[in-house]
Formats: structure tokens, sequence, C-alpha cells
């Protein structure tokens, strides 16, 4: 009892292979299917875009043999697919020679952090609200004041980051306009460093937290209606249980399963939107080092982050999967 | 509780009295979902996009889009700029660093946000449609290809792709763009119609059609297709959506389609001309609120919508 | 002395259309320990007035008038208690077992917690050894082994023990009256009365009160001392069952009474005319339905064993298939509309394999085979008009001579079934009764005549007033239309008067089969005898047994699996079983 089916977790094991399989596949055949030798095609751009091309022949040499551009297609995809699967992405070509690896390593606990944050917080407040929204309990000025509040659910981060920014950093002056912490703060294990950490990463994560909380709430809001409905909803009642006890252990105990299924299919976009904040508050991660790397053409960078990306997401959605057979008895006992 | 409010009427006559008009006016919309005022508010907004890019083309210069048009940082009309200069009426919103009019790019630039997420939806809605009933339909392995598929690709993130995309192609048209977005907002309605009709599929009066020697043709688009029109006008403007936000992210990381104005073009030119630090509010801001309308517009439609697909959320 | 007074309630539901007056003036007591029941159709009003003592209406529902007295609390009314005042009245005072044995229990929740989380919700912090001693007994009393159930998933559980787990709950904290909402309606007959002597006797065990929903007056007759009738919110007849089965007074009661069809009873048919409807005839005396070997298996499950008869439908038939959820009796229905493919065998209709047909053959198969299915609520697309679901068929097959010819085709053909034309055609499928719908699709298949009939359950969901009406009308399609029927049901008792030659089912074996006066009114097999056994009498001398005999009886039942020897009682001309 309480193991999970074996059936189960291969089925999710394989699509997260699949989908890492997939998506590294793609981003090697695009470039591809323009019919330009990648390594030229790369120079050519960095030329055209007035980048520095003192070091052309080394920067080409290294580009041809990241691709193994004398080996036949198959080869090369092999070797490609072997190299992305290792993490060796090869090295920038704008920051030469940097190698890529690095250069995410660097970025990417910032946007984890950001992002579990800010993606844990909407979760939880928004699948809270919707659920108010419908019990029947909730105090009456806080039924009239949630849904006022969906409004601005369907911008997406952006457009709040933008707001946010010039109202609370350039307006107000609250905040900090931009980066991860304060200039004259030594990283370190120290409060000051982790209290400056804290006010910088406040507007990023709540330029999210506003516009995404109410995707949660929306979806939940029509769960709990249909829970509401439920008979074990009515047993409850007429077992004389407490309302709140009804409202979390029946009603949002149900009605979060099928939201949390929904987080997993969500992740790739709200990842994709936070990518985005993160230029705009120049916040040292994933989505500045991809935005600098689209500005210098710096390709092997662009194709890495899109990968690391790409594989956190099927990461976070396997995750939810394996813990999903642990709130859901049906899936682990073979419902 | 839904089956005592269905017998409840039966019971016997329904007396009128006693209630104020009010009242009846709410349980009459509650009759009639498709009346309701989320779904008017929302078409109302979208359609006074549509209206400001035809009557703007009509009744204003587009040339203005072009660099040097005006004189360059003017603020709107009856606002001062850092400079001291009063906004005029020659640009009632403003120009931008290089005296480009923003009315103009708002008026050329908005219906083209509009246009790219109509498109790409439009596209994947056909491709889910019709994955969506082959898999419900021929089932066995052209269902496990689907799903899978639709399962994998539902968790990568368009906006990567699209990104490595342009990264290795450089300039594209609205409509390569359109179509590109397509091929990631397929999947949902793909889910969504096979789950329909696998249910459908079992249903009382497709078992009826089928006894009636109904087609398959028949069974998919005069039993099953009315029945899901809610659902997939939901699907629809979902991935409208999820389409212009696509494109704005593409635009706003300088990609996208570099010759042709569009909102997130804008958003991006200010933030790289440092509008925010020198308070051009009305350079970003106003495409901003714009683009902010439009979203709400098509989340109001939405909530509409799924109150006419799920009678339980109409409150009476 | 009385538990609970219902004093002048009336019961109002505003809707869209004006105030619909649910329960209008209702005065009941329910005495100490003594059973009621509460009996009428749907819309009649007996839920809402039991849900009304629990301050559970459904919205926008209210008491407009009238007071509801629990003695145990003085003299106070329920509808003035607050709400916390109330919660604790609740399960304490007044438990309620629910309608959906299925869906009535938290899925994430196990068991026990089930019952815990409500002995803590009124008597505070309990220690968890009493609270287990609690789940224990609670779970004893209904015939469930603790230790095994009690950690448990509801999803774990069949339908029976679902329910049973239901009544535990209901019983765990002594309440003066037990509420009932139709506790039964899911579960097949074997289960239910298992399920209702569990209920009976937990219920004699505490002495509390009970009110039983219901619309079945055998089950009533069976389970309760007292039944009140009620008719569209309002209470027509009220007394002790013997007197209401025996002597009723109101027309409606007799009406409820007359229309249960009786194993062996009056039969509610009308009289065959002189000369019976022409059936099928082929010149080679080819059958009208073949089945050979006819075997299904979902994977590892095998739904039907090899099954074989000939049909040959020159003198029109009724051939019931009788048996319970899982018996195998739909799947042969969607075998035989080639819904479905055999895995093994062949289903023959005039000779050709139904599942090897050129679309032409289809096409000719589809219109000479017709259905009526269970739900009439499904079978109408909502979209359309429901002229729809008779127009096409009647069009697509060619029998249509022009748009007025189909418009008396349609009239004519709701009329022989009772319908009056301008009532029914040209509305929507949700402003029809189920009982319409039901006749309309009794009507679609008449204005096509087919040889041969598929009636799946065709009565189940409808009200019992009408069940003997629209089984009247698929008579009628036999005798006046010359039309063959295979009528699969879980009801013995129509089966009875309806059929020609019944086979009864059973994990999808044949285990007997021949005339219905023998198979059903003399059974040989100890399955077919278990059935009729199970069946609740409207008979008050004809007793259903101690919770032990229902016990027994599944026990019996496992140790069937084995002996699957088919009993066949003779045979009827024109049909004949392999």
């Amino acid at each position: 009892m309480g193991r999970i089916p074996a059936s189960y977790l291969m089925n999710r094991l394989s699509t997260l292979v699949l989908t890492v399989l997939i998506a590294a596949t793609l981003i090697w055949i695009i470039p591809r299917l323009s019919g330009l030798d990648p390594a030229s095609a790369a120079l050519g751009r960095m030329a055209a875009g007035g980048g520095s091309v003192a070091n052309a022949d080394e920067i080409l040499a290294q580009l041809r043999s990241t691709f193994g551009l004398d080996q036949p297609l198959i080869v090369q995809y092999l070797l490609y697919i072997k190299n992305t699967l290792t993490f060796d992405f090869g090295l920038s070509t704008a920051s030469f020679p940097t190698p890529v690896a690095t250069m995410i390593g660097n970025a990417l606990p910032w946007t984890l952090g950001l992002m579990m944050i800010s993606l844990i917080i909407t979760f939880f407040i928004g699948n809270l609200l919707g659920a108010l929204m419908v019990w029947e309990h909730t105090p009456k000025l806080w039924k009239a004041v949630i849904p006022a509040a969906m409004v601005f659910t369907s911008i997406p981060p952006i457009l709040s980051g933008l707001l946010l920014m010039y109202v609370f950093s350039t307006q107000l002056r609250w905040f900090p306009l931009s980066g991860p912490y304060g200039l004259n703060v030594e990283p370190g294990w120290t409060l000051e460093f982790f209290s400056s950490v804290l006010y910088h990463g406040f507007l990023p994560a709540m330029s999210i937290v506003v516009v995404t909380f109410g995707f949660w709430a929306l979806g939940m809001r029509g769960l709990m209606i249909t829970v509401q409905g439920e008979d074990y909803t009515t047993l409850a009642k007429a077992k004389g249980l407490r309302p709140r006890y009804i409202l979390y252990r029946y009603m949002i105990r149900n009605a979060i399963l099928p939201q949390i299924t929904a987080f997993a299919l969500k992740i790739g976009l709200l990842v994709a939107g936070q990518v985005l904040v993160e230029r705009i508050f120049a916040y040292p991660g994933m989505g500045k080092l991809l935005y600098d790397a689209i500005l210098t053409q710096d390709y092997p960078v662009i194709q890495g982050v899109s990968f690391v990306i790409i594989l956190m997401t099927a990461l976070a959605v396997f995750l939810v999967d394996l813990v999903y057979p642990f709130i859901d008895p049906r899936i682990r006992h073979g419902g | 509780m839904a089956d005592q409010n269905a017998a409840a009427p039966e019971t016997a006559a329904p007396d009128v009295s006693g209630l104020t008009k009010a009242q009846i006016k709410r349980m009459k919309r509650f009759d009639n979902p498709w009346r309701n005022p989320k779904l008017i508010w929302g078409v109302g907004l979208l359609l006074s996009i549509v209206a400001l890019g035809i009557l703007g083309r009509i009744f204003w210069d587009t040339e203005m889009v072009f660099t040097g048009s005006g004189l360059p940082r003017q603020a709107p009309v009856g606002i001062e700029n850092m400079r001291g200069q009063m906004g005029s009426w020659a640009h009632p919103l403003g120009t931008d660093v290089t005296g480009k009019d923003i009315l103009a790019l708002l008026i050329v630039g908005a219906p083209n946000s509009l246009y790219v997420g109509v498109l790409a939806s439009l596209i994947g809605m056909s491709i889910g449609i019709f994955l969506g009933f082959s898999a419900g339909f021929i089932g066995g392995r052209v269902d496990d290809v689907i799903r899978v598929g639709s399962d994998v690709m539902i968790t990568i993130p368009p906006l990567l792709i699209l990104v490595v995309f342009q990264a290795a192609y450089g300039d594209i048209s609205l409509t390569i763009m359109a179509m590109l977005i397509a091929c990631f907002v397929w999947q949902s309605p793909t889910r969504l119609i096979r789950a329909q009709v696998l249910s459908m599929r079992e249903s009382g009066y497709v078992q009826m059609a089928r006894l009636s020697g109904a087609s398959t043709g028949h069974i998919m688009f005069r039993e099953m297709l009315p029945n899901l029109v809610p659902y997939l006008f939901g699907s629809f403007i979902a991935n409208v959506t999820t389409s212009i936000v696509t494109a704005v992210g593409l635009e706003v990381l300088g990609l996208g389609p570099q010759r042709v104005p569009t909102l997130g073009r804008v958003i991006y030119d200010a933030i790289n001309s440092g509008a925010l630090i020198q308070n051009l509010w009305w350079w970003w801001g106003i495409p901003t609120i714009l683009l902010a309308v439009m979203f709400i517009g098509l989340l109001l439609i939405n909530l509409g919508l799924d109150e006419v697909s799920n009678p339980r959320l109409r409150r009476l | 002395m009385t538990i609970l007074d219902f004093k002048n309630v009336s019961i109002d539901f505003p809707t869209s259309k004006g105030v619909v007056h649910a329960v209008t003036d209702i005065s009941l007591s329910v005495p100490e320990g003594r059973r009621i029941g509460f009996i009428g159709e749907s819309g009649s009003g007996k839920t809402t007035t039991a849900l009304a003592a629990m301050r559970m209406l459904a919205k926008p529902g209210f008491v407009s008038q009238g007071e509801i007295h629990l003695n145990s609390l003085g003299k106070t009314d329920i509808l003035n208690l607050t709400d916390e005042e109330m919660r604790r009245v609740r399960l304490r005072k007044i438990s309620y077992i629910p309608q959906g044995a299925m869906n009535s229990l938290n899925p994430v929740m196990r068991i026990e917690n089930q019952i815990w989380d409500g002995i803590i919700a009124h008597e505070g912090a309990v220690t968890d050894v009493e609270l287990k001693r609690r789940s224990d007994v609670a779970l004893n009393g209904v015939g469930l082994d603790p230790e095994i159930v009690g950690p448990l998933y509801p999803h774990e559980l069949s339908g029976g023990m679902k329910q049973r787990v239901c009544i535990a709950i209901g019983v765990c904290l002594d309440p003066d009256l037990i509420i009932a909402d139709e506790p039964t309606s899911a579960l097949d007959v074997i289960t239910q009365r298992h399920v209702m002597q569990t209920l009976r006797d937990v219920q004699a065990k505490i002495g509390a009160g009970l009110i039983l929903i219901g619309h079945d007056m055998g089950l009533m007759a069976q389970s309760v001392d007292d039944i009140a009738v009620l008719k569209k919110g309002e209470l027509v007849e009220f007394g002790p069952v013997r007197q209401i089965i025996e002597t009723p007074q109101h027309p409606y009661t007799q009406e409820l009474i007359s229309s249960v069809p009786l194993v062996g009873g009056e039969s509610f048919l009308d009289p065959a005319p002189a000369t019976p409807a022409e059936g099928f005839k082929t010149e080679d005396g080819t059958p009208l339905l073949e089945l050979r070997n006819v075997t299904k298996r979902y994977g590892s499950v095998t739904a039907l064993h090899p099954m074989s008869f000939t049909l040959d439908g020159e003198v029109p038939k009724i051939i019931s298939i009788v048996g319970q959820s899982g018996s195998g009796k739909s799947t042969m229905g969607s075998l035989m509309l080639g819904f479905n493919a055999p895995t093994e065998g062949e289903v023959l209709f005039k000779g050709r394999d139904i599942n090897r047909q050129s679309p032409d053959e289809a096409l000719t198969f589809r219109k000479e085979v017709q259905a009526v299915f269970q739900d009439p609520y499904a079978c109408f697309n909502p979209f359309y008009r429901v002229n729809h679901t008779l127009k096409f068929p009647f069009e697509r097959f060619g029998l249509s001579k022009g748009a007025d010819h189909t418009t008396e085709a349609m009239e004519e053909a709701c009329r022989a079934v009772g319908l009056a034309p301008e009532t029914v055609l040209g509305r929507y499928p949700h402003q029809l009764s189920g009982g319409q719908r039901q006749r309309l699709i009794v009507a679609r298949a008449l204005m096509l005549s087919p040889k041969l009939l598929i009636a799946d359950e065709p009565v189940s969901m409808v009200d019992a007033s009408l069940r003997a009406t629209i089984l009247k009308n698929i008579h009628d399609l036999k005798d006046r239309h010359g039309i063959s029927i295979i009528y699969i049901t879980h009801d013995l008792a129509t089966a009875y008067h309806v059929s020609d030659y019944v086979m009864v089912l059973y994990k999808g074996h044949v285990v007997e089969a021949g005339p219905p006066h023998d198979v059903i009114g003399d059974p040989q097999h100890t399955y077919t005898q278990l059935l009729i056994s199970s069946i609740p009498w409207p008979d008050l001398d004809r007793d259903w047994g101690s919770p032990d005999d229902a016990r027994s009886a599944l026990e019996g039942l496992s140790e069937l699996e084995g002996q699957q020897e088919a009993i066949l009682r003779g045979t009827i001309p024109g049909f004949k079983l392999a």
C-alpha cells in the first residue's frame, strides 16, 4: 500500500524522456532547415550585428568542432544529443570562450528561486481565493472584492511588471529598479545579503503573482462549484461537520486535484512569462541571459538556455506527476 | 441538487406574484445565458479595438508611424514633457524618441496584435478539431500517438522554441509568426475535443443517430459539433490570449516582425531607449494599457462563455 | 411520544417563471422507533420535505410557512435555530443517509476517518483508542469487518458496501431520527435486500425513528410501519402500511399500487387482438436473428460466454434477457445492434453477418433493427427540437414522401403511443418529462416499422405509474405491428408479463431459460431463486426474511461461480436456444 503503480511511473517517465528528446531535436533541426551551415551563419550574424570578429577564425573552428560539421548528419545529431544531455552546449560566441554551461549555471539559481517563490505564492493565493468565491460562509464583502481582482488576471506578467516598476520604482522609489541585490552588498550567507535579495526580488515576484493568481482562482471556482454539488459534500454537511473543516478537508481537498494537474500543464507558459519579467527587471536569471544572447546573436547560448528551460519545465511536470499519487489515493490504489 | 431544481417546475403551476421585477429580470438572464453582461462587455472591448484600427485609418495619418514624423519626446495633449514643451493636437498621444506618432503606432499596431492572435488561434483550433475528432473516433494507435503527442507538446513553452527559430531565421512576417505560434496552441483544443468526443460517443443521442443510419460525418458535424460550440468558443478565446501573449513576448524580446509596428515592438523600443527612466510614460504606458484592455476583453468573453457551457456558474 | 413533527409546512422554489410550491401544507409526526415511508414520484416533494427537517434545502428553496419540531430540543422550532445550533443537531439528533451510494463518501479519505470526523465534530476531543472503538462498533453493526474496511478508500468498496458505510456513519451517534433518501436506488435487488435489512436492523437496535424516502411500493411494504403518500407537494394519504396497501382510499394511492406489476399477478397488458399482425417471413426459412457462438471479452474479462440462439420472427415474439448489472445483458444488446463486434462467433441478421455488410446492406439493417435505450434524457440531442430525432431516420431511410408526409407520420406515431402531437412535437427535449421522451422514442421505432426492436431497460428510469403504459406501447409493437422484440431488463416482474421466453443471465452465462411462467413463476436454478426471493413484494404476508437470510444468500451467490450449467425449462416455437 502507498506505492506508486509501476505502469503509472513508466508512463510518466517516458513522457519526460520524450519531451526532452523532442525539445532537443527541435532546437537542432530548426537552424538546419534554413539550409545554412550553422557555424558560418552564426558568424555572419555576428558580423552583421556589428560584433567584434577579431578572433573569427578561432571561433569558426570552435563552432565547427562543436557542431561536428565534418561528420555525416546523423553523427552530428547524435553528437549533439550526447553533448546536450551532458549539458555541454559549447562556448559562447559573444563572451568567447566562456562555456555556455557556466553561464547557465550562474543564472539558473536566480531563475529557480524567483520561480519557486512566485509560482507557489500564486498557486496558494489563487486557489484559496477561488475556493472562497464559492464557499457559502465567505463574508459578503470578500465575495464582492475577489471577482473585481480577477480583471487583471489575463494580463501577461511583462505588462504588470512594467506598470509595477513604473509606479513603485521610478515614481514612488519604494523598490530598486533592477538587479538581484544592492550594489554595496557582498554576496554571502549574511542577513544583509538575504534581505537585499528579498527586497530586490519582491517586485519581479509580485508582477508574476498579481496577474497569475486569477488563473488559479477562476479554475478553482469552477471546480469548487462542481464539488459543492457532489453527494459527499452534502453528506459532510448532513454529518454536522464544521463549515471550515468541510471547506478544507472535503471541498478544497478534492477540487485541488485537477488544479495540480493543470499546474503541470501550465508550467511551460508560466516559465515563459517569467523569462520576460526577468528581462524587464534586469534580473540576472535565464531570461536576461536569453535576452542578452538574442541581442548579441549568441546562438549557442540561445540554444542552451532554451533547452535548459524546457528541461526544467519537463522535470517540474514529472515531479508533480510523482507527487500526485500521494494526494490522490485512487491512483495509488489503482482506481 | 440539480435533480431537485429540475423536478421542482413539474410540480405545480408557478405563481408569479411575490417576485420583484429585478428578480424576474435576473432569472430571465439565467434562462438565456448568451445574454450575459460579461460576454457583452468583452465583445464590446474587442470591437472597440477593431474600431480604433478602422476609424484610425480613415481619420488619422498612419504614415506617422515612421521616424521623424514629429518632434521627439512630445507628451500627450495638455501635458508638459521634461523639457517643458506642451503636448499638442498634432500628436494627441505624444511621440517617441525618434518622433514617431504614438496614436498612429496604436492604430496600426493594435489590430496587428489581434490579427496574430486570431489567426494563430484559428489555425490551432482547426488542427485541434481535426486531431481531437480523429483521436476520439479512430481510437487505437492513432489515439495513442495524438494523446502522447499533445501531452508532450503541452509542456514545451512555445516562446522558447520560437526564440530559437527567430534567432536562426531573422526577420519574419506577421502571418509567419502566427503560423509558428499555431504550432503550439493546438494541444489544449485537441485534448478538450478528444475528451468530449469520447464521452459523447457513448451518449444516447449519438447512439440514436447511429441507429438512424447516420454517417460518421453527420454524427461529427450535425450531432456532436453543435453541442461543442460553447467549449470550442471558450478554447478559441483562451488560445487567442495565449497567442497574443506569446507574440507580445517575442516582440518585447526584440524578435518578431522587425518592420511592422506592433504593440510589443513599441514597448521593446521604449524599454530599450530607457523610456522608464526618462519618464516617457505615454510611450510604453499607452500600448500597455491597450494590450491590457484587449486581454480583459478576452477574459470577459471567456468568463461569459463559461457561464453558457456550465449553468452552475450562473448566479441567481 | 413523537420525535419529529411537521406542522403545516410549505416549501417554495422561486424560478424564472414564478414561484413553484414544491410542498404545500404538510403536517406529519414521526413517533419514536417507528419507520415512516415517504412515497411519491419525482417532483412529489418527498425529498424536499425530509431535507427541510435537516435545513438542507437546495437553493433557492425555502420553507415559506409552518414549523418543524424536534422534541428532544423542547419547544424550539428547528427553523429558528442558529446555524451553529443546527449543525449540532445534524447527525447527533437527525442523521441522513443519501441517495447516491456511489459518490457519498469523500474519495480521498479513509473510511474510518469519515466516521471519526463526525464523532469529533459533535463530541470534541476524543482519544484515538475511543474513536477506533466507536468506528469498529459502527462498522461491525452494518456487517463490515472494521480491520479490513476501516483503512480502505471509498473507491475500493462495492456500491453495497459504500451504502452500508453510510448507514454506519448515520447511526454512530445514536440519533433520534434517521432520514434515508432512496438508499438503495443505485443497487441491484440482491444487494438492495441486504442493505435495507441492515438499515432496519440497526435502526431497531438504537430505537431511532426512520423516514424512508422511495418510489417503490414493494420496498416500502417490506421496510416501514406507516406510509405517507405524496403527490405534487401534497400529502394525499397517510396511515399504517397494511391499511395503505390493502385498502388504499385515495385514487392516486390506488393507482400507485395497481401500477406495480407482480410476478403471478394480473396482467397490465391489453388483450391480444384476434388476428395478430404478420411477422417476418423468408422463403427459405432463414431466421430473422441468429447468434452463433457469440463471445465477448474485454481484455481478460469475459463479458459474454459462447451463446447461440435463433429467432425466426415469423410470429412476432418478445424474448427477455434478465440479469443484474455486470451479467452481460447490455453487452448482448450492443452486439445485436452491431455497435460492438463479438470477440468470437457471429451475429447474423436474415442470414448475413452484421459485422461484414456493404454500406447498402448496413443501411437496410439499421432500418430493420431499431432500439429503445434506458435513459430517455440522453437520447435526444439537446441542440435540436425533438422532431429531429423522429424525422432524421424517417428521411434517411427513404420512408418520407415529402415534408407533409413526415409530419403526418410523426403525428400518427405520437397518437399511437398515447401522446397528443401538439403537446410534444416542436419542443426542446428539456421541456418534456422523462415519460414523454421515452414514449417519443417508442413512437420513433414505430414510424420506422423495423423487424426487430432491442429494448434495453426501457422503463427503469421512468416513474412507476408510466412504466406499465410504456411497456404496453412496446407490447403493442409486437401484437399490432408485427415487430419481434428483445427485451433486456433487470426487472423480473415485467419480464414475466410481457415476454414469450425468458433467459436469465449471470456473469455472461445463461443459467436458466424457458417460458416466463416456468422460469420466473417456478425457478429451479439457485440464482433465479435468489433473484425472485430478493424482490420486495408489496404484500405484507410475504416476508423478505432476516438480514442473515440476505447474507447467506449473498454467500450462496459466491459459491455459484463454478456451477454454470444452464437449466432449460421448455421451448416455444420460433425460438431456439442452443
